[in-house]
């Protein structure tokens, strides 16, 4: 049997499959999104570098536990010594102990003088010079770790003291523009 | 004297009647014979072809079907003598499909007054494996009545015991259980695939245009090739080649971008040291600005590409043969209706 069709316009299947074959070329490939929102992001902390700043900036601990507090300069210019002030609810949280952390470190470790009195912790940080610096290179680093202890419940705050200064090998003072806050929150 | 007159004449009729009795009881027995014969039962089974086996072996087991299909006494096998006189009056070459069409073989049953032909081939296809083929030909219809395939695995004996069965086949018999026992399904499948092959061979033959146009939609530049207008088929097998190389390269940079962006954004999102952070941040806007620009650049490498792709659809069925393709013999055809003012598809089946 021959059945024979003449001139029957392009039918509406025939479009849809010229539609689907274009389409495989219609697909592109996932264009990049983002949110840059990390919490512990400097960059989203509104700080105007360079800073200090204390991580993390909120805390949330139970009566008689341990926690730390790492001191953090943003962006900060080659230094060679630190004064770090900081002011501490003394009925609320006490000091175990402070340790110097990254940004003085050299192939020496740095020195370290640590006073602490009622509420006020003055932390005293020197880099010691090896062979091929007198001073880091700045940046973005922990300058040291305060390690704290909640002795009562209720909320605090951390502070940086007026006393709080960087000073480079010059022994010339090295700027600070902003600094960051701290909570501590003790249930 | 008078009495001994109606004696003698009654002894004469007797006779007589005898005699009339005997000999149209001779006539009668010469008379069936050739009634017997018109019935259609004469069958001619020619000597098989041999691929890769002895001569002797293949006329050893053409003789075991002949003896087999004789035995079930449903056709009248001509005596293997008679048949191959045949080869006497109109000698075969030895070419395996010597006597394989219909026409050779209808022309063989008429020369050999027979009803029925048989022509067959044995083929080793392996070490130990053989395949049988043979043909069932009327002469009176001058067609192809059957076809026959079996596969046999081992030598003679095996070989003998295919023999039988296909003469049942031949025969229109069931295969007996002791021959069946080893009985090898291969046979149904093969001839299946003879039948379901013939079944695809009438397709409508498509316009030359066409046929370049969709060579070209397939692989551009190949339509002109086949069309003989190498160098633009070439050209645009080339360009297309190198568009194609270029978006693979992009493709290859974009995928090393997405896989850096989704690195550094993961460890970014989970990260919790303010140095990592600030770190990974420009790393992050940096891949997610690549992985835009070679996005962009493939966009723009596909729409050439397309482009170039259409035009050399366009100039493959521009520069292929014209035929008077619609004339109803061919499949489909795009053409331009005057009457209408509309470009229509037509198609037949």
């Amino acid at each position: 049997m021959q059945i024979k069709f003449n001139s029957i316009l392009i039918s509406k299947k025939f479009l849809n499959g010229l539609l689907f074959c274009s389409s495989v070329f219609i697909f592109s490939c996932d264009e990049a999104s983002y949110d840059l929102n990390n919490p512990f992001d400097p960059e989203n902390m509104d700080l105007d570098p360079p800073a200090l700043f204390f991580h993390p900036s909120e805390i949330d601990t139970k009566k008689d536990s341990s926690f730390s507090v790492q001191l953090y300069g943003l962006k900060l210019n080659p230094a060679a010594a630190a004064q770090l002030d900081v002011r501490y609810d003394w009925g609320s949280v006490k000091i175990d102990s402070v340790k110097a952390d990254t940004f003085f470190q050299s192939q020496n470790d740095p020195i370290q003088i640590v006073m602490d009195e009622d509420g006020t912790l003055d932390i005293f940080i020197y880099l010691l010079p090896d062979s091929d610096v007198n001073q880091n290179e700045g940046g973005t680093w922990p300058l040291a770790t305060v390690y704290f202890t909640a002795i009562s419940t209720g909320d605090s705050e951390l502070l940086f003291g007026n006393n709080t200064r960087l000073r480079d090998a010059n022994n010339d003072s090295v700027r600070v523009k902003s600094f960051g806050s701290g909570f501590i929150y003790v249930e | 004297m008078a009495e001994n007159k109606p004696l003698l004449s009654k002894m004469s009729i007797i006779r007589i009647i005898i005699v009339i009795q005997f000999v149209s009881l001779c006539f009668a027995e010469e008379t069936i014979k050739p009634v017997s014969l018109k019935t259609g039962k004469q069958l001619a089974i020619l000597e098989f072809e041999g691929w890769a086996i002895s001569e002797p072996l293949t006329t050893f087991l053409t003789e075991e079907l002949r003896k087999t299909v004789r035995d079930l006494k449903i056709f009248q096998v001509q005596d293997r003598g008679i048949t191959n006189q045949i080869q006497i009056f109109k000698p075969r070459n030895k070419d395996y499909w010597s006597c394989w069409s219909t026409e050779c073989v209808i022309d063989l049953g008429r020369r050999l007054n027979v009803n029925y032909v048989i022509a067959g081939n044995i083929q080793k296809k392996g070490d130990d494996e053989f395949l049988i083929k043979g043909r069932l030909f009327s002469v009176d219809m001058e067609t192809l009545l059957n076809e026959f395939s079996l596969n046999s695995s081992g030598i003679s004996d095996s070989l003998l015991l295919e023999m039988r069965k296909m003469a049942y086949n031949v025969s229109g018999l069931p295969i007996p259980e002791n021959l069946s026992i080893e009985s090898d399904t291969t046979q149904v499948a093969t001839v299946e695939k003879i039948k379901r092959k013939r079944k695809w061979i009438h397709l409508p033959p498509i316009p030359s245009k066409i046929k370049a146009l969709l060579l070209s939609t397939a692989l551009p530049g190949s339509g002109q090739v086949w069309s003989n207008k190498k160098i633009p088929g070439y050209g645009f097998m080339g360009t297309e080649a190198s568009l194609g190389t270029a978006a693979l390269i992009a493709y290859y940079q974009y995928n090393k971008a997405w896989g850096g962006f989704q690195e550094t954004y993961q460890s970014y999102q989970n990260g919790s040291d303010p140095h990592d952070l600030l770190e990974l941040r420009p790393q992050i806007i940096q891949y997610a600005s690549d992985t835009r620009k070679y996005n962009a650049f493939m966009k723009n490498i596909r729409s050439v590409g397309l482009s170039i792709w259409f035009v050399n659809m366009i100039h493959a069925y521009l520069v292929a043969p014209s035929d008077d393709f619609f004339d109803g013999d061919y499949f489909f055809d795009l053409e331009y209706n005057p009457d209408a003012n509309k470009v229509q598809f037509n198609f037949n089946f």
